[in-house]
């Protein structure tokens, strides 16, 4: 169902999320840094009404969860709708969280180059959307480092520390991933290379 | 939750809605005059989970809905959604269920009534929404009570081989015309 499967970029691996990474989640989701600069996926709770939250997004159907680890220790998690009835086969990335004691690091870019790379190397999308809030000047790097460009923005939309943020939605075709990154980021050798 | 009763112009009205009316939406968003624009076209929703879906809304704590009713008559629905308590914002959504009555102002009504409800009754910051470019009499029934265009975001929906772009809005309180305040707010009876 849709828990995420391994997703292995340079540095970093997003994979599968088991219920010990729920005390980091819980954590992150606690930590005001993170609340400045994204919505969180859920409130901080009690153990078990995050397992609870766990057992639930195994059952989404269009809604995928990961955790990110780098060297085998957790560092974030990442979620993603897929969806594409009456539009273009697309996903917009609804969470993608680091850990703060590991913000700085290039972890961000890499979990997120490979996360793409599933998007439209193995299940061949044609979109991607994301929300960001203005001022997360991280973020948005990473955004345009990979290709997305802002179709909207809105002003005034998120209170948090005594004042209201824009935020800027943004959107990469397959055509921009193609032109920048289809020929070096690639999951498999293609057969017809291989033989 | 639902809204209150609330009495426009024209025979147009915003009230809480009742059984009967989630029947009626569950039909009309079969239809294919009034799903070029809304879609899938397709339910899981059955007359017997009408009823549930009344009490969901009801009992929702981050949305407020409304039937709208022309002459008497529920023709449609409106509502804000995803409330963010917050931040104060919400998603603001229309649908005219009965495609004999478009052109007739009902939504350009029924958002004034919304909006102002919002405003001053709510204490809201901003509503936001996203509406089919090519559906123009549902944004500019936006535009008139206060919404401007944000962004577009492109080729949203395919339907009968053509893509269709979506029209982004918001508004505030500060952008809806005075002039237009609806009663019972513009009455000088109305205690301020």
């Amino acid at each position: 169902m849709a828990l995420g499967g391994i997703i292995r970029g340079k540095r970093t691996t997003l994979r599968t999320p088991v219920e010990e990474d729920l005390a980091a989640y819980s954590r992150w989701m606690a930590d005001m840094r993170v609340r400045r600069a994204a919505g969180v996926w859920h409130e901080p709770a009690m153990p078990a009404t995050w397992k609870e939250r766990l057992k639930e997004q195994a059952k989404e159907q269009r809604v995928v969860l990961w955790s990110i680890e780098t060297d085998g220790r957790l560092i974030g998690l990442a979620r993603a709708r897929l969806g594409g009835l009456e539009g273009a086969p697309g996903a917009q990335i609804q969470h993608f969280i680091l850990d703060p004691e590991e913000w700085r690091r290039g972890y961000g870019w890499d979990a997120a180059l490979a996360l793409h790379r599933y998007f439209f190397d193995y299940l061949d999308l044609k979109r991607t959307g994301m929300e960001l809030r203005a001022d997360n000047v991280a973020a948005l790097r990473i955004a345009e480092k990979l290709g997305y460009t802002e179709f909207g923005h809105g002003h005034q939309v998120h209170y948090r520390d005594g004042a209201y943020v824009d935020e800027s939605w943004l959107l990469m075709e397959r055509a921009t991933w193609d032109e920048r990154f289809g020929k070096t980021e690639r999951e498999y050798v293609p057969l017809g290379t291989a033989r | 939750m639902f809204g209150p009763r609330i009495a426009g112009d024209n025979g147009v009205e915003l009230r809480p809605p009742v059984l009967e009316d989630y029947k009626l939406f569950a039909e009309w968003q079969m239809q294919p005059e009034v799903t070029r624009f809304w879609g899938p076209r397709f339910t899981t929703e059955t007359i017997a989970t009408a009823e549930e879906r009344l009490k969901r809304h009801l009992e929702s704590h981050d949305s407020v809905s409304w039937s709208i009713a022309y002459q008497g008559e529920t023709v449609g629905f409106t509502g804000l959604f995803d409330i963010s308590w917050t931040s104060r914002d919400g998603e603001t959504g229309i649908f005219i269920g009965r495609h004999d009555l478009y052109g007739k102002g009902i939504a350009s009504e029924a958002v004034r009534l919304r909006m102002a409800f919002i405003w001053n009754e709510m204490n809201f910051h901003r509503t936001h929404n996203w509406i089919a470019l090519a559906n123009q009499g549902s944004w500019r029934a936006n535009q008139k009570s206060g919404y401007s265009q944000i962004g577009t975001y492109p080729r949203s929906w395919f339907r009968s081989g053509e893509w269709f772009d979506e029209w982004l809005g918001e508004a505030f309180p500060s952008t809806f015309p005075a002039d237009k305040l609806p009663s019972p707010w513009r009455d000088k009876e109305h205690p301020k």
